[in-house]
This record gives structure tokens, C-alpha cells and sequence, in this order.
């Protein structure tokens, strides 16, 4: 237990006398029964076996910001990273702002955040490591770095952008509530160093001294319908129509006056002029996903098609069972595959945990599609292994293995689709996404077929292949292409922070994207027109060729753009702090180059194998077992 | 758990590992806050936290404090003294002996060729009170030279003016706890939450409790103005007009305190004379408050049962400082509201120890306020040091202000600064660049050797910083507080004291004089001195003011002695008829006409430049730039402008422009905001090599504080890549 000092001030301390039963959101406040045995145990922080004399140590708390009192002095922010040691680039809790009106009837409406600590913390259902616990202690939401595996996905999904992903150490942390002051009956760091009586703290719903609202909309905070946050507020100042945001995001906040609140909206801040910006869209901290989605769709699409082709009766598809062409398609699926994988894995803040990916299959979407992948990918290198031999009983072990890859293959790319249906990023929550996945999956995987086939044989063995395959590519065109149709109009009606990626890409990425839809038609035109005349001489060659192209461009485009313009509905940042805009202006300028700045580099991680090993050797075969089974929910 | 793991993983939270909690003062802004360092086993600082019980701060601290363990390791100290024959030359590392005394040939050089004034010396406001006492002892007793100065003449010049020429002596008659018994608080030119936010914090504390109304007079929405209950969006440069004509409409409606003023104010009819030209309606074409506001806000004043007044650069730092503070004086003073609890006349001052500096460094006199021009004084302070009292001037020096100006002259040959930096805090760089390229003597003592000022010198003596000395700082609300030692100091640096005394061990005069090198027997002799004067600090030792978390002065040896502890807080000046400093008790009430000298905005210029602070960073950021954790919040230049005016001229936000003003041009990043009138923007003051180059400075005739808040700029745009690159080169921290 930390020691409380003899002197510690009246507002430092806890002060719910009452609390009531059920959140507004109807669920318990307090988080265990009487008799619970996870009651009276120790939160074993940094090994102190004591247990805390809280009385109110079972309820759920929760931050309250009187945002009307905030004066953006950085107090709280930084007693945070003091007490937690963080460096300059990383704090759990930031105070950002919007600002409303005109000179000199301005007003600035700062907001400080850190972990609302949710109900329904979508971090924890999303970690596929099952680094983070919600304790029934505080209800705190806590995140043990030790076990994160640095994929990111926490960021992704939390619409406050509470967890932190360091491009340093690789790994996640946030706000951990304090829970050792909150043990010994002090209220958080942040709170106690608050100059503006603004922030506090406290059993949720409970309403602090001297305060009487307990709102959950305040302008540019998200909606509480996809986690139940627990922080409330208090903003009884009337606010100005329309609130703007300082930082690099397109997005203001206006008033819709017949419901009374504030609704994201676009903020045309950087005009309608188009650009390519070729530099950020193909050299961002995503392409290794655009590398991993498209390879692992256009694998599994080209294997479930070598596999399946015949018996589906697919015109033309005969010829690949030919050992040289099938082998060569088997390995060239399995390179490809290969190259998905190791650049998804390297990607990662400490890819040599790669293993904890499988830990929280029983909620996380992350985990099931690495194990589909996984799976896929086993059944691929079993089936090429076992192919290579041509007698019947080691095409029994091929036929397995290949039915495993074409079960587990679409198992993987539906959890790669459904992990990207993230509430707090409207512009990937659209079936567009979908249609997307889809889409590659069909144009890709047949045009690696065709590929490979055009190579290996002659042009007059795929007279009936080619156009069934150019038929296979144009569906799957046609439903990329419908998909990101409904997906541009959908996103210029919702208005949201879609709404504001759509205007990024339609401005800032405008020539590329138009490039991307041009190419996307005209590979469309070109599939149709191989699929209905077939492949013949020179112009046959050369349509081809174009094809492959405009096909690899207009993938490749339209899968960095899908990353890169994703803006997620996270709190308004400060002019240069928790600003994409600094923060990229920083990186590009070298501004970065002195820690100071609070910018750092993005950076690749290495592959630590002594730490690997380590890990191996430090646990027995049967520690191995137990912890499938903890996998497999056993208690 | 609810959901997650089966299994509870230990839970990991950071530990320093502090062992010790150790009591020091904070040495970033003169609020005052009493802080604790932490330490690890091996003695390396690791954390910090505001002390519970003092009474200041009560246990919080703003940002800069919360990091403030930080500095000791903080990028850029200087480790080892420098000397160089030219400033093109490299530096040559030197010992402490060697370079002190070059040093002291270099003074006896220059003074023996050109006078005893032709070498000056530019202190600062940031050094330990023992430290200034000594070093006026240096530069009155030993060295001589009555060019001696502070840079607290950039900051709180205009208030030690304007309660001299008031009250007839320096020193803040209010408190912090003004704002739990006042009943209007009006706040000029002062944005507590930016620049003192446990100032604020103290007065929101008190308004939550009693919400009293609070007047905001700035040109700017800062967060004070925005929650104010009245924010009077003043013309700049025209506060004495505002305040001449609520005085006026006070005096036309009756509303002073006749009793008071007649008690304790001489010069009331000439001032009803000169206010009596300041009708509301004249007055609001100047100032740009409209006549209504004007009237509801002197009515409020004058009938609230406690009114205070709280001012900060926005008035000091204008060519009415000086005339600003009276004129709030004067409305304290007509509405009986000094020495009263919640009414007051309180300057918030800068620097930790500008008010240290003021008492005790003898630059604007002699020890303990005591005057030059006062022949007891002269008598007094030449007896106690054992100096020839004729070897002291008769009358004040020049100010900083004029020190510069008077090496483009020719007049001064050498100068010595003491943890100051003027490349980056005085007006108009350019000409503060030419005048120490034209000095044949520049020392810099500062713990950072990367000041930009260093670029010019000849002689560098790196000190030890903050809590690698023992001593004492005094705050806003006259309290005196400790620092106590944390830390050895870093590698060869000395501390201010200790370098004091060994400059002065090279002259023969000190061998007749007492220079002592412990903190406390310094202290002792401040504490003599002290006796019997308004700053009378004759009861306190180092651990009675540890005890009580900082002691308000006056504390007398007789209180002392008879039992009687200092008062937690809310002690006052002037709290008796008749008690000011003027022979006769009385204070003056002194009339003030109006002179429009500012550079306005016209044609060719066509924005007001206005200057000030962020709380992230302390003056020039030779601290807070090294410290990422407050860095981060503002780590470049920018500019707040109009979005409508940078709409005309197709400026966009986070974009780069110039600045060009009739001084000289800079290169700063736009951030588009309402909180600044269309023709008008605000810069950042701490930036090198920033807002500095177009300030124009022009000097109080009183305090010669230069105007920096009001000066004349155009936009113009940039190349952007090229001013990325220009504001990166002048960002070493």
C-alpha cells in the first residue's frame, strides 16, 4: 500500500458517502455479489500482497469533468505521465479543445480525457493478447503491458483514444485509474493536481460537492452507445452553434437545436482543392496491412478457386490439375501467403510474441482471424508438402490439409472483415468493407491464377480458363465497385467522422482516388472483354498486361486509401499536442528529431528469438497445455 | 475481474522507488509554491509534489513544478567555466580561479580606462536571496559601478515604480487570501491560468466558496476573460485612460471614501482636477470600453464592500506602466481599499525571487529598500559592510533598459550577466545582437551555457541550478520561503554565492569587508539589516520558515521572541490610517495625464503585436524547452490570429508566415483563432529568435520597462518548406 502522507489535503480524498444501485445505463454499480470470493482479495500491485480498506472498493467509478471549469493548464496531464512515468510522446490522459463564436464573444471549451474505464470496454473484447482485465475492483479497466503483443487494436476500437500505443517500446499502456491511491483512499493523480476545480472522481453517477449535472454529451465527445463510458460531466455554459476543432481532423461540432445536441459534421479546413499525396498514402504505418488484407485474400481466393474450381464445374479449370501448373500455383499461393503473414507479424511492436495472438478467441475478432489465417496457412504448406507426392496416400493427407486451408481461409477473411466493423470508425463500419475484402478476394485470387498459368503454359491450353477467370474478376470488380459506391454515398449522408474521411479522399487523396476509380472501371472493361472474347494474339497480350496493371494499382490504391483516411471518432486534440497535423508536419520538418517535441518516428521492431526462446524454455509443456486451455475459457 | 483473464496478473504501476521527501521552494514563477523532491536510494531526484500543509499551494502545483525534478538533468547546463579572447574564438575550459580572475582584470580594466561605470551588471530575478544580497554588496561595495540592474526591469519595474511613487516604498500590500474576503475582483492585464495557475487556483477556491465578480481587462479572450462575468476588451496601451475615467465617474458620482482618503492620502484635488477630463464618453473613443461599462464597473468597484485589483504585464509592460499601477493605487486608495482584508492593490509578480531582487540585491538602492539618494541609508549600509560611504553613488544608475543604449554609446565597455538572457527577453533583437558584439568584456553566469547570449561572450561561469543551493526566495504576497538543497551541484558549477565571493576575493576592497560563504550567515546579516525597516524578516531562521511553509513578512525579532508564530497566511501592509512610507504616513494620490505614444497599427502595419505566456514554458525555455513533458504543449513559435483577417489575406491554420515590423522580420506557425481581434495577433514571448525581433520596447519614463505588448506588425506569406527549415534552425531547444 503506497503511504499517505500526514498533510494530504482535504480534496485529495475519496468522498462518496452513498452510492446508488444501477448506472443509467441499468447495470449494477456494484460489481460483485456479498460473498463473492473475488471480494477481499489483493490487486497484487507491484507484488504488495495488501488489500485496500476502500469501502466503496467493489463499485464502479468513474472521472467527472466540470468541462465549464477547465482552463487547459495541463495540470492533470501531467501529474499523469509524472506519476507513470511517461515520456514526452506518450500520456494517458490529454486535454484537448473545441472553440466557438467570434471576437470577443469567443469561448474555448477544453476537455480533459483518459480512460472512461467503460461497461463495455470494446479494448478488452478487442485485445487479441487478453492483455487487458476489467477488475470488479473500481471497475477499472486495466491493460498489462507485459502481455501486449503491440498490434495496436485496442487504438483502434477505444473511441476516446485512451490506450497508447508507443512506437518505442512497441507495446500498449493507459490510465490504470490509479487504483493504488484509490486503495489507500485518494482520489487519482490527475485529479488531485486539478487547478480549474474541474476534474474529479468518484463512484459513478455519484455527483461531487458544489456540483449538480451529470451529463454524457458534451461537444466533441462520442457517443456513449458503444462502450457505456463511465465519466460524466458537468457544461451548464451555454455553447456557441458551432464548435470547431484546432487540430488537423476535418470534423466540427454543430448543434442540431431540435434534439438540443452536438453531432459531428465536416470541417472543410484544407479547401476542395485535389491532391495525390502519394507520400502519406503509400508509405503510411499501415501498409503492412494493406500488404497482409490484399495477400491473404487474393491467396485464399486463388486457393479455394484451385481447389474447388472443377468440382464447381468452372469452365476451363481442368488444366490446373496438371502437376506442374497446380504445383506452381501451390507455391506461388504459398509465397504470396508467406509475405502477408511475415509482414502482418513484423508489424507488430514485439512481433516475437506472435504466439499471443490466439489468447482471447472467445471475443476477440483479431484472434479468430489470426487463427483462420493460421489455419489457412497450415492447411496451405500441408497441402504443398503432401502434393508434391503423387501416390494416393499422401493425396489423402494433401486432400485433408486442403480442406482445412478451405474451411479456415474464408473463417479468416470473414474475422478480417468483422474486426474492421468498428463502431468508432465510421468509415470502416459499412459493408463496403466488405464488398471490398470480397471483391480482392475474387479479382485477386483469379488474377494470380491467371497469372501464374499464363506463364507456365501456352496460350492455347487456356482458351476456356482465361475467360472464365476474367468472368471471376469482373464480379468480383463489380462488387468492389458497387460497394464503394453505396460506401461514397452513404458516407457523404451519414455525417459523421465518415463523412470527414470521404471529404479527406475526395480533397487531400482526391487525384488518387479518382485514379483508383478510373482504374477500378477499366479493369472492370477489360475483364469484361477477355471474359467474352478471350486471350488472342498480340492485343490479347497487351489487354492483358494493362489489365494486370490498372488490377495491381487499383488494389493497391484502394486498400492504402481504406487505411489511410479512417478517422476515428476520437476526442479534439490542442494545436500541437494530440494534432495529426503537428504530429506529421514534425516527422516530415525533423522537428521530431528532438524528443522534446513529444513526436517520435514510427519504427519497425525487431524480432527478439532470445526472448522467444526464453519464453519456451521457462515454461513446461504442461504450462503450454493449461494456457490452451485458459484459451478455451477453462477456468 | 469481470471479463479478461481467469488469472489476476500482478499489477504493475511505475515506482520511483523515493526514499526521501525533501522541502525546497519552487524556483519558476514568484507564486511561491512549497514543494517536496523526491529521491531515490542513490540520491537522484525522481519526483515532485506540492506540500499539503503550506499555506500557497496547498499541496498542487502547475505543470512546470510537477517536472521541476527534471532539471537537474536537464540538457544544456553549462559543466565547467569558459574563457575565449574573442567571442569568434573557441572556448578554452578554465579553472574557477583563473577565470573569476580574469574576470576581476577585466572589470579593473575597463574601469580604470573608462570609469567606474563603464562596466555594468545585468542580475536577474532567479537567483537565491542570498545570492542578490551579496552580489549588491559586490557590485556597491567592491566593484562600484552604479549600472547595475536587474531584468526584473522587463517585468515587474512598473510596479516597484508605481507603489514607490504611491505609498512611498516598494512592496505588495495585499495577499492570497484578498480573494476569500473580496467582493469585486478586477484582474488587468493578468491571465492567471496561464501565467499563475495556483494563483488562479486560489481565487477559484474562493469564488466557489463566495462567487464574488470578477472583471477581466485584457485585449485577448484568454480563459480568465472567458470566465469572467465582465471582460473589458481594452485598446492597448490605454489602461490609464480606464482607469482615470472610472475614477472619474467614482468622484462625479460620489462614490469614494472620503474618511479614508482624508486619513491617508495627500493630493486629492489635483487628481479630481486631471480626472475630471475623463468622462465616460470622452474616454471610451480611447480606450475602446463604451461608457455604460465604464459606469456599471466603477459603480461596482466602488460599492463592493472589498474591491481588489490585480494586475500583471499587461500594465508593467507599456510606456504607462509605470502610471498604470498608480492609477490602480489611486483607485484603491479613493475607494479605501488598502490593507484591507479582500481589498488591495496586488501586483503578481514574475520571477521566483523578483521580489528577493527588489528587497535585498541593492539594484534600484540599497539593502532592505533602502535608497541611494538617502544619506542615513548610505551611512547605515557603509557602516555595516565596512565601506567608505562616499564610494556609493548618490543617486540610482541606469536600468537595464538603458544599460543597452548606452553600449551602443560607447558608454559601457563590459558587461555581467547573472541568469539572464537578453538575446531572447529584451525588445528588438537586433539591436541587443550589435551591442554585445560591440562589448570588450561579456561575462554570462547561468546554469545553461546553450543561452543564446553565450554566443557573445568572453568569460562563462557555469552555476549551479535552483536546488543545488541553500536559500531563501520571497514571493508575490511578500512570503519568504526556503529552498533547500537537493542536490550537489552538477559537475564543476558553483553556486551564485559561491562564485560572488570568489569574483570579489580579487579585490582589494572586499579584504576589508566580510563575504561569507554560508547561506544562513548571509541571511543573518539580512536579518540585521531588516530590523525596524518595512521588510523586517528579523524574526525568521531557515527552519522556523521550512516549518511554517514560508513566512509573510514583516516578522519581527521582538515577535520572535515574545512566542508569537507567524500568521498562516493573509498578512497585510498599510492596515493602519497613516502607516505609508512617506514621512508624513500619508500616500499620494498623484494625477495622470495621457500621452499616446504607442506604435499603432496603420497602413503599412496594419496588426497590433501582442506578447505574453503559455503556462507550459518560463521565460526564455532554457528550463521548460529541455523538459519534453512540458515542452510538448508548444514546442515552436506560433502566432494566434484572426481567422476572418487571415481569411482576407488567404492565410491558412498551421501554416507558416513572417512577421515583419519596422525592427525586423520572424518566422512563426499561424494558429486561427477567435480569441484575438481582427487586427491583432499574439506570439509567445519565449521563443529565440521569435517576437523579440519586432517588438519596438519603447521605455517608461518612471521604471523603464519597455512596451513590449504594444507594437506594429504586417503578414506576409512564406515559402513554407523554408520557413520550416528557418524555425527549426532557431529551435535548439
Amino acid at each position: 500500500m503506497i503511504k499517505v502522507r500526514s498533510d494530504e489535503p482535504k480534496y485529495a480524498y475519496l468522498w462518496d458517502k452513498e452510492t446508488k444501485d444501477k448506472n443509467r445505463y441499468g447495470q449494477n454499480i456494484e460489481l460483485t455479489e456479498e460473498g463473492d470470493e473475488r471480494r477481499n482479495k489483493s490487486l497484487n500491485i507491484n507484488g504488495d500482497d495488501g488489500i485496500g480498506d476502500n469501502p466503496n472498493r467493489n463499485k464502479q467509478h468513474g472521472f467527472f469533468l466540470n468541462a465549464d471549469n477547465c482552463i487547459g493548464c495541463h495540470a492533470c496531464e501531467s501529474a499523469c505521465s509524472e506519476k507513470n512515468d511517461n515520456p514526452a510522446h506518450i500520456a494517458f490522459r490529454s486535454v484537448g479543445f473545441v472553440e466557438g463564436g467570434s471576437y470577443p464573444d469567443y469561448q474555448r471549451l477544453n476537455i480533459s480525457m483518459a480512460c472512461n474505464h467503460c461497461d463495455d470496454p470494446v479494448c478488452l473484447k478487442g485485445c487479441p493478447t487478453r492483455a487487458y482485465t476489467k477488475f470488479t475492483e473500481y471497475g477499472a479497466v486495466l491493460q498489462d503491458p507485459d502481455i501486449c503483443f503491440g498490434c495496436g487494436y485496442c487504438t483502434w476500437v477505444c473511441p476516446y483514444n485512451a490506450p497508447q500505443l508507443d512506437p518505442v517500446k512497441g507495446e500498449v499502456s493507459k490510465c490504470n485509474m490509479c487504483v493504488d491511491r484509490l486503495e489507500v483512499g485518494l482520489k487519482p493523480s490527475c485529479v488531485s493536481a486539478c487547478l480549474g476545480n474541474a476534474l474529479d472522481f468518484g463512484v459513478v453517477e455519484n455527483i461531487p460537492e458544489n456540483r449538480d449535472q451529470a451529463i454524457t454529451e458534451i461537444p466533441g465527445f462520442p457517443t456513449t452507445d458503444i462502450t457505456h463510458p463511465n465519466i460524466r460531466f458537468q457544461q451548464k455554459k451555454q455553447n456557441h452553434h458551432e464548435m470547431t476543432r484546432t487540430d488537423s481532423m476535418p470534423l466540427k461540432y454543430v448543434k442540431d437545436e431540435a434534439e438540443g445536441k452536438y453531432k459531428a459534421t465536416v470541417d472543410k479546413k484544407s479547401g476542395l482543392e485535389k491532391h495525390w499525396n502519394f507520400r502519406s498514402l503509400l508509405t503510411s504505418h499501415e501498409s503492412a496491412h494493406v500488404i497482409f488484407t490484399l495477400f491473404t485474400q487474393a491467396t485464399v481466393g486463388a486457393f479455394l478457386m484451385l481447389i474447388l474450381g472443377e468440382s464447381l464445374d468452372l469452365l476451363g479449370f481442368k488444366v490446373l490439375n496438371d502437376y506442374t501448373i497446380h504445383m506452381s500455383l501451390v507455391a506461388t499461393i504459398f509465397i504470396l501467403s508467406t509475405i502477408g503473414l511475415f509482414k502482418l507479424n513484423m508489424h507488430l511492436g514485439k512481433p516475437h510474441r506472435f504466439y499471443r495472438g490466439f489468447n482471447n478467441l472467445r471475443l476477440s475478432p483479431v484472434s479468430r482471424e489470426i487463427a483462420g489465417v493460421s489455419m489457412f496457412y497450415t492447411g496451405l504448406l500441408g497441402y504443398a508438402f503432401f502434393a508434391l507426392f503423387d501416390n494416393a496416400f499422401m493425396g489423402f493427407f494433401a486432400t485433408i490439409f486442403a480442406y482445412l486451408a478451405v474451411i479456415s481461409g474464408p473463417i479468416g477473411l470473414y474475422f478480417m472483415y468483422k474486426l474492421y466493423r468498428i463502431p468508432a470508425r465510421p468509415f470502416w463500419d459499412h459493408c463496403q468493407t466488405g464488398t471490398a475484402f470480397l471483391g480482392s478476394m475474387l479479382s485477386l485470387g483469379s488474377f494470380i491464377i491467371a497469372a501464374v498459368s499464363l506463364v507456365v503454359l501456352p496460350a492455347s491450353a487456356l482458351i476456356e480458363l482465361i475467360p472464365t477467370l476474367a468472368s471471376i474478376m469482373a464480379i468480383g470488380l463489380t462488387i468492389e465497385i458497387v460497394g464503394h459506391l453505396v460506401h461514397a454515398r452513404d458516407m457523404q449522408r451519414i455525417n459523421n467522422e465518415g463523412t470527414a474521411s470521404h471529404y479527406r479522399q475526395t480533397t487531400q487523396y482526391g487525384k488518387s482516388y479518382l485514379l483508383r476509380n478510373a482504374l477500378l472501371c477499366l479493369s472492370l472493361v477489360l475483364a469484361v472483354t477477355i471474359s467474352s472474347t478471350g486471350l488472342s494474339g498480340m492485343l490479347g497480350m497487351i489487354t492483358a498486361i494493362i489489365l494486370a496493371l490498372s488490377l495491381m494499382i487499383a488494389s493497391a490504391f484502394s486498400r492504402s486509401l481504406f487505411f489511410v483516411l479512417v478517422i476515428p471518432t476520437t476526442m479534439p486534440g490542442a494545436f500541437f499536442w494530440k494534432n495529426d497535423g503537428f504530429v506529421d508536419h514534425a516527422r516530415e520538418t525533423g522537428l521530431a528529431d528532438a524528443p522534446q517535441h513529444g513526436v517520435v518516428y514510427e519504427r519497425h521492431h525487431a524480432f527478439k528469438l532470445d526472448e522467444l526462446i526464453q519464453t519456451i524454455k521457462e515454461n513446461s509443456l504442461q504450462d503450454m497445455l493449461e494456457h490452451v486451455q485458459w484459451i478455451f475459457g477453462k477456468k | 475481474m469481470l471479463f479478461g483473464r481467469n488469472k489476476k496478473n500482478p499489477i504493475t504501476i511505475a515506482d520511483k522507488k523515493i526514499e526521501k521527501w525533501s522541502y525546497s521552494t519552487c524556483g519558476y514563477c514568484s507564486t511561491g509554491c512549497s514543494i517536496e523532491i523526491g529521491t531515490n536510494k542513490e540520491g537522484t531526484p525522481v519526483s515532485s509534489r506540492g506540500v499539503g500543509g503550506a499555506d500557497v499551494n496547498q499541496g498542487k502545483l502547475c505543470l512546470k513544478g510537477i517536472y521541476e525534478h527534471e532539471l537537474f538533468e536537464s540538457a544544456g547546463r553549462g559543466s565547467t567555466p569558459l574563457i575565449r579572447s574573442d567571442f569568434h574564438e573557441p572556448w578554452n575550459e578554465a579553472s574557477w580561479d583563473d577565470a573569476t580572475g580574469k574576470m576581476a582584470s577585466e572589470i579593473k580594466r575597463i574601469q580604470s580606462k573608462y570609469g567606474r561605470d563603464a562596466f555594468a551588471i545585468v542580475s536577474t530575478g532567479q537567483i537565491l536571496t542570498e545570492g542578490f544580497y551579496t552580489l549588491g554588496k559586490l557590485a556597491r561595495g567592491v566593484i562600484g559601478t552604479n549600472n547595475y540592474d536587474g531584468n526584473t526591469t522587463l517585468c515587474m519595474a512598473s510596479a516597484v515604480s508605481g507603489y514607490k511613487r504611491s505609498f512611498g516604498s516598494d512592496g505588495p500590500p495585499g495577499c492570497y487570501e484578498d480573494f476569500e474576503h473580496t467582493d469585486c475582483l478586477i484582474a488587468w492585464g493578468s491571465n492567471l491560468p496561464e501565467q499563475h495557475p495556483i494563483i488562479y487556483w486560489r481565487m477559484k477556491e474562493a469564488q466557489e466558496k463566495r462567487n464574488f465578480p470578477l472583471i477581466v481587462v485584457d485585449p485577448r479572450v484568454t480563459m480568465l476573460a472567458q470566465n469572467a462575468d465582465m471582460h473589458l476588451t481594452i485598446t492597448p496601451g490605454t489602461d490609464v485612460v480606464l482607469q482615470n475615467s472610472l475614477m472619474h465617474v467614482i468622484l462625479a458620482e460620489g462614490l469614494e471614501d472620503q474618511d479614508y482618503i482624508k486619513a491617508n492620502t495627500n493630493g486629492f484635488e489635483d487628481l479630481k482636477k486631471e480626472v475630471e477630463k475623463y468622462d465616460p464618453t470622452s474616454a471610451a473613443k480611447i480606450c475602446g470600453i463604451d461608457e455604460d461599462t465604464i459606469r456599471t464597473v466603477a459603480r461596482l468597484y466602488a460599492n463592493a464592500g472589498a474591491a481588489m485589483n490585480i494586475w500583471t504585464m499587461g500594465i508593467n509592460q507599456s510606456t504607462h506602466g509605470s502610471d498604470g499601477v498608480v492609477g490602480l493605487n489611486n483607485l484603491s486608495l479613493l475607494t479605501g481599499n488598502i490593507g484591507k482584508k479582500g481589498g488591495t492593490s496586488l501586483s503578481i509578480t514574475g520571477q521566483c525571487n523578483a521580489m528577493g531582487t527588489r528587497e535585498w540585491s541593492s539594484c534600484s538602492g540599497l539593502p532592505g529598500y533602502r535608497a541611494l539618494e538617502n544619506p542615513e541609508h548610505r551611512e547605515e549600509i557603509g557602516k555595516f559592510w565596512n565601506v567608505d560611504p562616499e564610494f556609493f553613488p548618490k543617486k540610482r544608475g541606469m536600468a537595464q533598459t538603458d544599460i543597452f543604449p548606452a553600449i551602443e554609446t560607447g558608454a559601457i565597455k563590459g558587461v555581467w550577466l547573472v541568469g539572464t538572457n537578453p538575446m531572447t527577453s529584451m525588445p528588438n533583437t537586433a539591436r541587443i545582437r550589435k551591442s554585445l558584439e560591440k562589448l570588450e568584456c561579456l561575462i554570462v553566469q547561468d546554469s545553461y551555457q546553450d543561452v543564446e547570449t553565450t554566443d557573445y561572450a568572453h568569460i562563462f561561469l557555469p552555476a549551479a541550478l535552483w536546488a543545488e543551493k541553500e536559500g531563501c526566495f520571497t514571493n508575490t504576497e511578500r512570503r519568504v520561503n526556503i529552498v533547500r538543497k537537493i542536490k550537489e551541484p552538477y559537475a564543476d558549477t558553483k553556486t551564485d554565492l559561491h562564485i560572488f565571493n570568489e569574483v570579489a576575493k580579487h579585490f582589494d576592497q572586499s579584504k576589508k569587508m566580510t563575504f561569507p560563504y554560508k547561506p544562513a550567515d548571509v541571511f543573518d546579516e539580512m536579518r540585521h539589516l531588516s530590523k525596524g525597516q518595512l521588510v523586517d524578516i528579523s524574526g525568521m531562521t531557515y527552519d522556523l520558515i521550512e516549518k511554517n511553509r514560508g513566512i509573510q513578512w514583516p516578522y519581527t525579532e521582538e515577535q520572535a521572541k515574545q512566542g508569537i508564530a507567524p500568521v498562516k497566511g493573509g498578512k497585510r501592509l498599510y492596515t493602519e490610517d497613516g502607516v505609508f512610507c512617506y514621512p508624513d504616513g500619508k500616500a499620494k494620490l498623484i494625477p495622470l495625464p495621457f500621452v499616446d505614444n504607442n506604435e499603432v497599427p496603420d497602413e503599412k502595419y496594419p496588426f497590433w503585436l501582442n506578447s505574453g505566456r503559455l503556462v507550459e514554458h518560463f521565460h526564455t525555455r532554457t528550463r521548460t524547452g529541455k523538459i519534453g513533458n512540458n515542452n510538448k504543449f508548444s514546442p515552436t513559435a506560433f502566432m494566434e490570429m484572426n481567422p476572418d483577417a487571415a481569411m482576407e489575406l488567404g492565410i491558412t491554420h498551421q501554416s507558416y508566415v513572417r512577421l515583419v515590423s519596422r525592427r525586423s522580420d520572424a518566422v512563426v506557425m499561424v494558429m486561427l483563432t477567435q480569441r484575438v481581434p481582427r487586427n491583432m495577433v499574439f506570439v509567445p514571448f519565449h521563443f529565440f529568435d521569435c517576437v523579440n525581433r519586432l517588438t519596438l520596447g519603447l521605455l517608461d519614463p518612471h521604471s523603464r520597462q519597455p512596451a513590449f505588448k504594444q507594437a506594429a506588425v504586417r503578414i506576409e506569406k512564406i515559402n513554407q518548406e523554408e520557413a520550416a527549415k528557418i524555425n527549426k534552425e532557431a529551435r535548439k531547444f
